[in-house]
């Protein structure tokens, strides 16, 4: 399935794989929220793969789709794990956290 | 600028006439002062003394001498910064150049002494000239000798970051970091750049960081431990912190530090076991 700057596939076992790309566009996270989450709901999914591969930094505002996204997806039952976060992404993520996020976090896809 | 060009073309007389002696003395001094310690060789004395006494000329020949934007005296700078990094890669000391540059002004206003039909007020902007020229010259060789004390310190620090940092695979998969001393806001950000490299290139599942090291903590040094853990955490990797002083526990508690989503073990050898455990390894005697 394919959005605006997102590609959401099924990776198997109720796994989701969501790859952003150059088009993504955060400031319109509440209608990619609800597209990302009905076709996560059809798939019967519980897990979603956040590919962060193609992210260098993550500052404020792309946090908070990613807080808000995962949250969401925590709302339906469906776990967001964030995988290949880039280290300096980490490194700026680390500096703006004040909690524990609501994703979790893996090295990369679990097979 | 008639004025000017007076002086000089009375400073180029000078020295045409009395190349050789000049020539001679400031050779003679090289030798003493820098040859002495087999800074440099006898060519090279005489062939800097040549060189130095060229280029000086060509300034004093130039459009206006007194233009410290020009290219002679642009090379004359480069001459001496250049002679000042050799000297001090072969172990001189700047003191020594800078007396040797006092001695080469010394021997030419002594030959001015020579000159004949200079008028006082021609003397006196030679003089000022001489001082102004050679002023310039001494920052300039000042100027090396900071670049390659700053280089030298630079190379020092990164030599100690790279020894203060031991970043260890000490299994597939595992990595440990030691931490020795005080955990700053630069040397923070050092080891963290260092060991988020290194968890994206090992795709190590574990860090086992120890603490054992650490006398003390405080607010801020505690702040950036916990800005360690989160980021090995948001790679994806497990952090395990090890070798938590009684005192360094106290610490944490007081400073309302969270360590509820840490894992802790005592020593780096618990530490190491816990990973083991967590990533299904056995290590069984033989």
């Amino acid at each position: 399935m394919s959005l605006t700057g997102l590609h959401l596939t099924a990776i198997g076992s109720g796994r989701f794989l969501l790859e952003p790309g150059v088009g993504l566009d955060i400031s319109q996270k509440n209608e990619l929220i609800d597209r990302i989450l009905g076709r996560l709901q059809q798939g019967g999914a519980c897990l979603m793969y956040y590919h962060l591969g193609g992210q260098p930094v993550i500052e404020e505002a792309y946090y908070d789709w990613l807080d808000t996204l995962a949250r969401a997806c925590t709302a339906i039952n469906v776990r967001m794990v964030c995988v290949h976060m880039q280290p300096t992404a980490a490194f700026a993520l680390s500096h703006i956290l004040k909690a524990p996020p609501a994703f979790d976090s893996a090295l990369s896809v679990d097979l | 600028m008639a004025a000017k060009n007076k002086t000089s073309s009375i400073l180029i007389d000078v020295l045409k006439l009395q190349m050789g002696s000049i020539s001679d003395s400031i050779e003679r001094e090289g030798k003493t002062i820098l040859g002495g310690s087999n800074l440099l060789s006898s060519e090279e004395i005489t062939d800097f003394c040549l060189e130095f006494l060229q280029l000086l000329i060509s300034l004093l020949e130039s459009k206006d001498p007194h233009d410290d934007a020009s290219p002679q005296f642009h090379a004359l700078e480069i001459f001496f910064n250049n002679l000042s990094k050799q000297l001090l890669v072969r172990g001189g000391r700047v003191e020594d150049l800078v007396r040797y540059i006092q001695f080469m002004q010394r021997t030419l206003i002594e030959a001015l002494g020579t000159a004949k039909n200079v008028s006082p007020q021609d003397m006196r902007e030679l003089l000022l000239y001489l001082s102004g020229l050679f002023n310039e010259m001494i920052l300039s060789v000042f100027h090396a000798y900071l670049d390659e004390k700053e280089r030298t310190i630079y190379a020092q620090e990164a030599e100690l970051r790279e020894t203060a940092t031991p970043i260890t695979e000490i299994w597939d998969g595992v990595l440990t970091l030691p931490i020795i001393g005080t955990l700053d806001s630069s040397r923070t950000m050092i080891i963290m750049e260092a060991l988020l490299s290194r968890i994206a290139a090992e795709r190590a599942e574990t860090v086992v960081m120890d603490l054992t090291g650490v006398k003390s903590i405080d607010s801020q040094v505690s702040h950036h431990l916990i800005q360690m853990v989160r980021a090995i955490q948001l790679m994806g990797s497990a952090a395990i912190v090890t070798g938590i002083r009684p005192e360094i526990a106290r610490a944490l508690t007081s400073l309302n530090i969270d360590l509820g989503n840490v894992s802790t073990r005592a020593t780096l050898s618990d530490g190491l076991k816990e990973a083991f455990r967590r990533m299904n390894i056995q290590v069984t005697r033989g």
